[in-house]
């Protein structure tokens, strides 16, 4: 009845600002940024980034609690650049190896689709239908056969594959 | 670690087929790999059935059993991002053509066969011509592919069905479900993975792991068919400690809702918006503390963020997939804050090296007063 909304957890809300930056007074060049309503895939991935540039001297990101959704990300600079400038540049960064990799699986699947391995999702099944289709079906015809776990019965009458349309144990 | 990002990152892809695309990605973090599963798993908005009117059930099963298996049903949901909105950023007060699908299901049986109710008894129902389209600008529904919603395999003979209950004579299932736009960190059935597959070094030299065994490790633990695509180690060679990972096996399935190129292109594309909301975010936080100071009225041109006036909307990605993809995150429903990209959840752990043995944390590296480094 009360229960919050499930969404809250990865979606600002009204108002709220995304960052928040809380420079750090005991030590120079260093700031704990606190990024909401997101989660490990930004922050590990940012972490990394940010110990692969020259400036850092430091980069750690910790999701204080699994119920509370933001991550903190802590960054100290050599001083010629601030934290928060650098946490820029990484995003940029990442951005740009992003873009360059979507270019990239462009081409790889412009080349697949020449081949004609497949299509777009909707596309139908083309002249190896009933081949293509084994291949994808979890279940699969062999599999069908033994795959009655339940009942005896229906193990030999599903043998032509599918869910079997004769009577079951269920009948009995 | 400069060795790896200075290169450039490669992508070949091993296989494709209709539900699954196998690639190699190369020259890249492991941070950064991981990111790119978890957003595919997790971050990727599809359509499923969320909540279930039921009117008749005479089935063996209870009511939330049957919900709950008519919510796991794939549902094609290519091009989501433009063919419909997510229920609270529309206009409508509960639900209406623009975020939601209305799909029915009346199966009786009359013989003495036990009776499979399936995926494919569920009928979209068509859109209701009433005032609502007419008044809202949405165009949504224009970018809806025909089978939009359906549920997966309902239009090919080929394709095996979703078993949802079995029914004998006389008994009868009549529900009406209503289908909403959702990502897998609100509920998994929205997911459009079924299963997506992370290797990196097939031998172990890097020594993430150890492995268990009883007398003899390498018999114990077979290779799999990704070693053969790297050098087995000698057996005198020393352990490069500085060693980091480069050569990623991923293996992305999905269950039909979204074609696996769909998945891994929009996987990219919301990573690289989280991004660009970051760096938006960055920009915005010190420029939104100086109009509060300066007592803003609204006259400072250069900055009109306040309560009223609909947020700026963000950064687009700096390279999109599709055609049309700019306005994939800046709904457009007016009024509306464009921010519903935002990604939170505890699901997709990274299975590998997250260990929940320190406290909520997980990463790999190494920790320093609790700080993932
Ligand atoms: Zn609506």
């Amino acid at each position: 009845m009360n229960a919050p909304n499930r969404y809250e957890l990865y979606v600002l809300e009204d108002g709220e600002k995304p960052v928040e930056v809380i420079e750090d007074t005991k030590i120079p060049n260093a700031a704990t940024i606190k990024i909401l309503k997101q989660d490990h895939t930004l922050g590990n991935m940012l972490r990394a980034q940010l110990l692969a540039m020259p400036q850092i001297l430091f980069a750690g990101y910790k999701v204080p609690h699994p119920l509370h959704p933001y991550f903190l990300i802590k960054i100290q600079t050599d001083g010629t650049i601030t934290p928060q400038a650098l946490l820029d540049q990484a995003c940029e960064k990442l951005i740009g190896t992003l873009s360059s990799l979507e270019a990239k699986f462009k081409r790889e699947f412009s080349y697949k689709d020449v081949e004609g391995a497949v299509g777009a999702a909707s596309a139908a099944p083309g002249a190896g239908g009933p081949a293509g289709h084994l291949d994808v079906d979890p279940y699969g015809a062999g599999a069908s056969a033994g795959g009655g776990a339940g009942g005896g019965q229906g193990a030999g009458a599903g043998g032509s594959g599918g869910w079997s349309q004769g009577r079951d144990y269920l009948d009995l | 670690m400069q060795a790896t990002t200075e290169l450039e990152p490669t992508v070949r892809i091993r296989e494709l087929t209709k539900d699954k695309v196998n690639f190699v990605l190369e020259n890249v973090d492991l941070a950064f790999a991981n990111s790119f599963r978890r957003v595919m798993m997790a971050d990727l908005p599809t359509v499923a059935i969320d909540m279930v009117e039921i009117e008749v059930n005479t089935t063996v099963l209870p009511d939330e059993y049957i919900a709950h298996r008519l919510g796991m049903i794939p549902l094609l949901s290519s091009n989501c991002d433009e063919a419909i909105r997510y229920t609270r950023d529309c206009t409508c007060l509960a639900g209406c053509p623009f975020c939601s699908i209305t799909l029915m299901l009346h199966v009786s049986c009359n013989d003495n066969n036990t009776m499979d109710v399936t995926s494919n008894h569920l009928e979209v129902l068509p859109f209701p011509e009433d005032q609502d389209i007419q008044a809202d600008p949405g165009e949504e529904l224009s970018k809806r592919g025909e089978y939009f919603g359906h549920p997966v395999g309902k239009n090919d003979p080929n394709a095996e069905p979703v078993l949802i209950c079995k029914i004998r004579k006389g008994q009868e299932l009549k529900v009406k479900c209503t289908v909403k736009k959702g990502i897998a960190k609100e509920h998994a059935k929205w997911s459009p993975c079924s299963a997506v597959a992370f290797e990196y070094d097939p031998y172990n030299k890097l020594r993430h792991t150890s492995y268990w065994y009883e007398t003899d490790v390498r018999q114990e633990w077979p290779l799999g068919d990704n070693a053969k695509e790297e050098e087995a180690p000698r057996d005198d060679e020393p352990f490069d400690y500085l060693a980091k990972p480069t050569k990623f096996y991923l293996d992305v399935e999905t269950d039909g809702s979204l074609s696996p190129q769909e998945v891994v292109m929009k996987g990219l594309a919301e990573l690289q918006q989280k991004l660009a909301n970051l760096i938006y975010g960055l920009k915005q936080g010190p420029e939104l503390e100086n109009q509060q100071q300066a007592n803003g009225t609204g006259a400072e041109p250069s900055w009109n963020i306040s309560s009223t006036a609909p947020a700026p909307a963000p950064i687009p990605p700096t390279s999109a997939w599709s055609g049309g993809a700019s306005s994939q995150w800046g709904n457009t429903s007016p009024g509306q804050r464009s921010t519903s990209n935002a990604g939170w959840g505890a699901s997709p752990q990274a299975g590998a090296w997250s260990s929940g043995a320190t406290a909520g944390w997980s990463s790999p590296g190494q920790q320093s007063n609790g700080w993932n480094v």
